[in-house]
């Protein structure tokens, strides 16, 4: 796991150190890539390896998640660096381009024709020998009826998203790349959707999916690659980047029998750096040392005779971890 | 055979996004108004100026504004629309050289553009002058040819400018309909001067900015077609995509 870029709020650092050759078993990989638009920098000197299997990347609104998934389809060309794709540039290598499936976060699809025919028309020019069966595949592996006549523009926003993963899978890319993939679609076909993104990398293809929504992403897997500011601030499983950020405070939320007196004697102690009452039976403090923090939670509700009906600790998802890296609330 | 293949779906699909009925109704007021003002000519003026009258028309309104109007109007569109509403992207993604989505778009383009010039123009020359085959041939040749011009002309257009449509206008009605009859050099960087000459030679009347050669005027406009596919090609490996 590696954190990079001065992402922390107190500068603590571990610079990534990747080999500069291209490892044999990566998919995707990045060198110093930059992308500006004018004088706005949207990527700034991205290094990334990404081999088979789920990568997560997240970031807000902004933080150049797109473009930096645009760069790795070759629909963007990086200011600088070099991006290279399962054996390709795929600006300019039709080979390698043939190794992509992208579902773009656009809305926009071909509004006058059916679902069997978009993803038809992807499979021929992708070269399929039996376009119309491989469309239908795809279609049915998204759960979308292949002989549902209508024109997809008067699709639903969730069945437009089922056709661009069905297009985006036509062709069993190797390499999968899905800008929000879950926008708009019902928690039933979301589930769907993240089982059958989990199956393909779990059979080797190299998923990468970008959200701003940090529910989405923690579902999607453990490995996850965290941009702010056009820049790679952190990457590695999910839970060893909170461990890393065991220096930095955490919250837990205590319900209880009298909030007031458990924080007036919790926050005596050194471990506990902050007491928020929340409600009469409810508080929030905040420790640098959650296990010193639990055992005087335990002895002090003894000592005064309280209940603790729940001890929840409220920084340990994505959403926390996210906070402390770019050091703003998402 | 792959490639032939994928042309044709290309073709189909850029194809299928032109036909609209708003844009079957302004073909239809065109073609229309072509044939009501030409059986109006050939019904006003005298046997002997007939002939040259309806090619003056055919000049001014099939050459001047029918044929590049029209074209503008589906080629600039053809990859303009999907760049406008991002879908070229699923194109673009896919393992085919670009040459082949610019050929595919200047094909569909042409497709609509050339019965849509020749037809109903050819039908006017046929009306105008109670159906002289020299010059409904030379109607329909120098037609197809503006057709297939400034179909790649605004395929390429469309792509590389947003308000291609308005662009395309200013070219058609600023260059081409007064800088270009200013002065033979700006006339030779006319597209509409070509096919002009193919009539005016065919037909042995004279018109404006037709004084080019019976060769350059059969060449040109084809040749414009394909350098202009070739930089559409050339833009699509450049470009970027949203």
């Amino acid at each position: 796991m590696t954190v990079q870029g001065g992402g922390l709020q107190d500068g603590n650092i571990e610079i990534s150190a990747e080999p500069r050759a291209i490892p044999i078993d990566a998919s995707v990989v990045l060198r110093q890539v930059s992308k500006s638009f004018g004088p706005l920098v949207a990527v700034s000197d991205i290094d990334l390896v990404v081999r088979p299997g789920i990568t997560a990347i997240l970031g807000p609104n902004g933080a150049g998640k797109s473009t930096l998934l645009r760069l790795i389809c070759g629909l963007a060309k990086p200011t600088t660096g070099t991006v290279w794709v399962a054996g390709g540039d795929p600006r300019f290598d039709d080979t390698a381009r043939g190794h992509i499936g992208l579902v773009p976060q656009q809305d926009g699809v071909f509004e006058r024709q059916s679902a069997l025919e978009t993803v038809t028309l992807a499979a021929t020019l992708s070269g399929l020998a039996n376009p119309d069966t491989q469309a239908r595949r795809a279609l049915n592996t998204v759960e979308l009826d292949p002989d549902l006549g209508r024109p997809v523009g008067t699709f639903s926003k969730g069945m437009r998203q089922r056709v661009k993963v069905a297009q985006a899978l036509v062709h069993d890319p190797t390499v999968l790349v899905l800008d929000e993939p879950l926008n708009g679609l019902d928690p039933r076909q979301r589930q769907h959707m993240i089982e059958l993104f989990r199956r393909l990398g779990d059979a080797g293809r190299t998923v990468l999916v970008s959200s701003h929504v940090l529910d989405e992403v923690e579902r999607f897997g453990s490995h996850v690659v965290v941009v702010a500011k056009g820049r790679l601030v952190a990457e590695g499983d999910f839970h060893e980047i909170r461990d890393l950020l065991d220096t930095q405070p955490h919250r837990v939320r205590v319900a209880c029998g009298d909030a007031r007196a458990l924080a007036a004697r919790l926050i005596r102690s050194d471990a506990v750096l902050g007491c928020d009452i929340v409600k009469a039976d409810t508080l929030e403090l905040t420790t640098d040392d959650v296990r010193v923090a639990r055992r005087l939670l335990l002895s002090s509700s003894r000592d005064l005779d309280q209940t603790l009906r729940a001890i929840t600790p409220l920084d340990d998802d994505l959403e926390s971890v996210f906070r402390y890296l770019v050091g703003r609330p998402s | 055979m792959t490639s032939s293949r994928q042309i044709k779906a290309l073709y189909r699909a850029l194809l299928d996004q032109q036909l609209t009925k708003s844009r079957l109704l302004l073909i239809t007021g065109f073609s229309v108004l072509a044939l009501v003002l030409a059986l109006s000519i050939g019904s006003q003026v005298d046997t002997e100026n007939r002939t040259e009258a309806i090619v003056g028309f055919l000049s001014v309104y099939g050459l001047g504004f029918m044929v590049p109007i029209l074209s503008l109007l589906f080629a600039s569109t053809t990859l303009g629309q999907l760049v406008e509403d991002e879908t070229l992207v699923y194109l673009w993604l896919r393992p085919n050289p670009r040459w082949q989505l610019a050929l595919a778009a200047w094909a569909a383009s042409a497709t609509i553009a050339l019965p849509i010039a020749v037809i109903p123009l050819a039908a006017a020359a046929a009306i105008g002058t109670s159906g002289d085959g020299g010059i409904v041939a030379a109607t329909a040749l120098s037609m197809g040819l503006a057709a297939i011009g400034y179909s790649g002309l605004f395929v390429l257009l469309g792509l590389v400018f947003r308000r291609a449509l308005l662009w395309g206008l200013v070219y058609i009605f600023i260059w081409e309909l007064f800088v270009a009859r200013a002065g033979a050099g700006a006339a030779r960087l006319s597209l509409n001067t070509y096919p002009h000459s193919v009539l005016a030679r065919l037909t042995e009347i004279e018109l404006p900015l037709a004084e080019r050669s019976m060769a350059a005027g059969l060449i040109v406009p084809v040749v414009l077609a394909a350098v202009s596919v070739g930089a559409t090609a050339w833009w699509l490996s450049r470009a970027e995509i949203a």
